[in-house]
């Protein structure tokens, strides 16, 4: 054993060293928020909630009932009725329910989604959930668009 | 006179160092460990059996919920899988995006590997900082996939978007600062005595046991056999990287400590030339959009941060696969943990639980 | 009432009450204090909820620890699972009868003389050792008590380890009263004062020795086997709850302070300044000794009390834990012998010096 690793063993080195560091991280600014009252910055391609969304030029609803999203989603939570216009043109929404229980933030709902140049249905950066019941979760089609965070406290 | 009789305990499924719902039932004589029964399933979901009934675009977030914590590797291998049962080339640029961040998701791993693991073994600090850079990684995917933890990051035949703009400083940023931020756990731990006398010649596990056991992965370099699939069988681009692979010599837990660490430097290499290298063009090749592989089974293999995880896919020409199959590595390294603690203490049996960098989401499917 | 009773009952009376109650504050905000300094080290926020800064969240664990259901198992020793958290917690608090928390002076209350400290006893030192090493018979009942697996496993331990640490713990101490030729915690400080000298310079190595079988002694990382969370889940008190689970709470802090108080009375000169014989720091008393001389002592002793428990957190901020076989082997090759070394070595030294 060298006269190092002879002083080093005697003098505790490495534990001083150990010491010093966790001492230096003290004065170190913390790198957690305080949840509730600060939030993090999402980046923009953030998947919260899928939601659906109108044109903002026009204010019409997006979707065109293609049920391409019902399709690929992997764990079934979107169910849409639609029914034909009565133009005769296409297809309408009946009703257009996600369950928000059962979704998994996966986006592929998003990805075969037609409508251009901005999807129907998209990834929201929504994610505050708490409930007291399993029916709040069951999100409607007046819900997914409104646009309003969805907030989910009832008692 | 006096009868000495055996302990049977319990450790888990709700123990705070069995890394999830692992039950383990030891035969203690005191405090040694005579026999090890290791009792899985409290998570299995029988996502190989779901997935039989899911068609090839949906699989890919079950994959997620494999091995949560390296999400990447999982949806790395289900799609490469895929894509070479169909014979689809993926654009290079892709490639690249693949490689980084799967690498990264790799020193992710690894940190959540170090923190519990030194969690486990009492210093409690350590977590804290691993999960400061991990932290600055989830970022990194954030911004590139929209998830944290279940990412769904790549699609069959490419990626579904580009990277962000910005996004390549912000990995170099990340090159630039982890040495320091390693160099912190390093001085916490490497040379620590109480550490050396927790790890050094705990759970050792001989390279001819480790092949017996089908080790593969950290544990298996540490003990001293050089295989990694990156060099082996060479998926994506990574015959183009240049790095070395760590292997160990005591087959200790310390020694895969040690392995582990090196990974993470290597990983940062590649990152770096895969940083310097990235090509320009498309990211996504030209798939039907219904995905219909021809008749056939395939069987494709990635270096995880745990060791080889294999796809096993048998085709019937159907959108959705015949027979789905997943070789975890969590699974496979969990059956050499008797072996590994036989006649060692309590104590050890957790350390070895740590080395082995178990995610029960991937033993138990 | 007679002079006899108010001097010999009623002050020690109230100097207990009020004793009890300072220790009983300082261990609810030792709490709050451990978790803030290991929050930094982590680079986390602290408790900051309840209060300003959190600083009513020892009063909100209290409270939380005072309602929750107070459970005993079904197949436990009923007698001695109530009785086993009672054990330890007396022997923690009356050693904190011993310790001189100020000195150089008494107050003049109501025309009585009242000592800074509840009692000066001759053989302080020794009677301190004796009661310090009551606490693990509650420890030991209490696992064995709760009549569950790990909870036996973890006063195993704690039986094997805290009667281990009993003895570099009684030998460290021998070279500071070979020094100041007396066992009385109040005579060990004056003899500082009267040597010009802390004894943690003669006595470094006895210092490292104390304070590490005192760390031991306390179940503190990186010594803290007996509840070790990751192997044994919480170890012997893995079964209980409530307000006994508060009170082995409450004995563990007060060792804590009980360790940290003697080794400031017997390393760090108690209550004595910074060189207390270089009368240009006198402005280190803040002026406080004119009112009463014993008046600075108290932050001194609190200060460095204080500083001896940060090094106990930054311990448990920085060090993973030992193996049992490890903590024994630490005890049994190197800390008793160093201790006897530090012992012949002393009084080596001071047998020339006689001379
Ligand atoms: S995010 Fe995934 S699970 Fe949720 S609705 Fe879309 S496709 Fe379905
Ligand atoms: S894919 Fe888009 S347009 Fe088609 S139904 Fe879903 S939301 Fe509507």
């Amino acid at each position: 054993m060298g006269m190092q690793a002879f002083l080093q063993k005697v003098l505790l080195l490495e534990l001083w060293q150990g010491m010093w560091v966790t001492l230096k991280n003290q004065f170190r600014p913390h790198i957690t928020v305080e949840y509730p009252r600060e939030t993090v910055e999402f980046a923009p391609r953030f998947r919260g909630v899928p939601r659906l969304r109108k044109d903002p030029q026009t204010g019409e609803e997006l979707c065109i009932s293609c049920l391409l999203c019902e399709a690929i989603c992997p764990t079934e939570c979107i169910s849409i009725v639609a029914e034909k216009r009565p133009d005769g043109k296409g297809k309408q929404l009946v009703s257009f329910t996600i369950n928000y229980e059962r979704c998994c933030f996966c986006g592929l709902c998003v990805d075969p989604c037609p409508t251009k140049p901005i999807t129907a249905i998209y990834m929201s950066h929504d994610y505050e959930f708490a409930g007291y019941d399993r029916d709040a979760y069951v999100a409607t089609r007046e819900e997914l668009v409104d646009g309003k965070p969805v907030k989910i406290y009832t008692r | 006179m006096f009868r000495t009789e055996m302990m049977d305990i319990n450790m888990g499924p709700q123990h705070p160092s069995t890394h999830g719902v692992l039950r383990l039932k030891l035969v203690l004589d005191g405090e040694t460990v005579n026999d090890t029964d290791v009792l899985i399933g409290y998570l299995h979901r029988g996502v190989e059996k779901l997935c039989e009934t899911k068609n090839y675009h949906m699989i890919e977030p079950y994959t997620d919920r494999l091995d949560y914590v390296a999400a990447m590797y999982e949806n790395l291998g289900y799609v490469e899988t895929v894509e070479k049962l169909m014979g689809i080339t993926v654009p290079e640029r892709a490639e690249y995006i693949r490689v980084l961040t799967a690498e990264l998701q790799r020193i992710a791993s690894h940190l959540v590997w170090l923190g519990t693991h030194a969690l486990d073994i009492g210093a409690m600090t350590v977590f804290f900082y691993c999960f400061r850079e991990r932290e600055i990684i989830l970022d990194l995917f954030e911004a590139f996939c929209g998830a944290r933890l279940t990412y769904n990051a790549y699609r069959i035949g490419g990626l579904p978007w580009d990277i962000p703009p910005g996004w390549i400083d912000r990995v170099r940023h990340f090159v630039k600062i982890f040495p320091g931020r390693q160099k912190e756990y390093e001085t916490l731990l490497t040379k620590n005595r109480i550490w050396l006398g927790r790890t050094k010649g705990v759970g050792i596990l001989k390279s001819e046991d480790a092949i017996d056991f089908g080790v593969t992965g950290p544990c298996l370099r540490a003990s001293g056999v050089d295989y990694d699939i990156r060099r082996a069988h060479p998926y994506s681009v990574y015959d183009r990287f240049l790095f070395d692979i760590p292997t160990g010599e005591n087959c200790d837990t310390y020694d895969r400590y040690l392995v582990r660490m090196e990974e993470m430097r290597q990983s940062l290499r590649i990152l770096q030339q895969a940083l310097d290298h990235l090509p320009a063009g498309g990211v996504m090749a030209k798939v039907p959009k219904r995905i219909k592989p021809p008749v056939g089974e395939v069987y494709h293999t990635v270096e995880g941060p745990r060791g080889e995880l294999g796809f096993y896919i048998v085709s019937q020409g159907d959108d959705k696969p015949y027979r789905m199959r997943f070789r975890s590595p969590s699974f496979v390294n969990l059956q050499a943990l008797p072996h590994m603690v036989k006649g060692a203490l309590v104590a050890d049996v957790v350390a070895v639980i740590g080395t082995l960098d178990i995610v029960l989401g991937d033993v138990d499917r | 009432m007679s002079d006899a009773l108010i001097r010999n009952f009623i002050i020690p009376l109230v100097q207990v009450l009020v004793v009890l109650g300072v220790a009983a504050g300082a261990v609810a905000y030792m709490t709050l204090v451990e978790r803030k300094i290991l929050a930094f080290m982590q680079l986390r926020l602290s408790p900051r909820r309840v209060g300003p800064h959190g600083l009513l969240q020892p009063i909100a664990d209290g409270i939380k620890l005072l309602l929750k259901e107070d459970i005993t198992p079904a197949r436990a020793d009923r007698a001695l699972f109530t009785l086993a958290p009672i054990i330890t917690v007396i022997p923690a608090f009356t050693a904190l009868a011993l310790i001189p928390f100020s000195g150089g002076g008494s107050f003049n209350i109501f025309g009585y003389p009242v000592s800074p400290w509840i009692a000066d006893v001759n053989v302080g030192v020794v009677f301190l050792l004796a009661i310090s090493s009551l606490g693990v018979y509650g420890i030991m009942l209490g696992g064995w008590a709760s009549n569950s697996k790990y909870p036996l496993l973890g006063s195993l331990r704690s039986a094997a380890q805290m009667v281990s640490y009993e003895v570099p713990f009684g030998f460290s101490i021998i070279g500071v009263l070979m020094l100041s030729g007396t066992a009385s915690m109040v005579g060990i400080v004056e003899a500082q004062q009267k040597a010009h000298l802390w004894y943690f310079v003669p006595q470094i190595l006895g210092l490292f020795i104390f304070f590490v079988s005192g760390v031991a002694e306390t179940n503190r990382l990186p010594f803290d086997l007996p509840e070790a969370e990751a192997e044994l889940v919480a170890g012997f008190h893995t079964e209980y709850s409530g307000m006994k689970f508060a009170l082995y709470m409450l004995a563990e802090y007060t060792s804590m302070i009980v360790v940290a108080c003697i080794v400031t009375t017997l390393f760090f000169g108690g209550w004595l300044r910074p060189f207390p014989s270089v009368s240009a720091l006198a402005w280190l008393n803040f002026g406080l000794d004119k009112l009463n001389p014993a008046l600075p002592g108290f932050f001194w002793f609190f200060l460095k009390t204080f500083l001896v428990l940060f090094v106990y957190l930054w311990l448990r901020g920085t060090f993973p834990r030992y193996r049992y076989d490890q903590l024994m082997k630490l005890g049994w090759y190197w800390m008793i012998p160093l201790a006897i070394a530090n012992v012949i070595l002393t009084g080596g030294v001071l047998l020339l010096l006689r001379r």
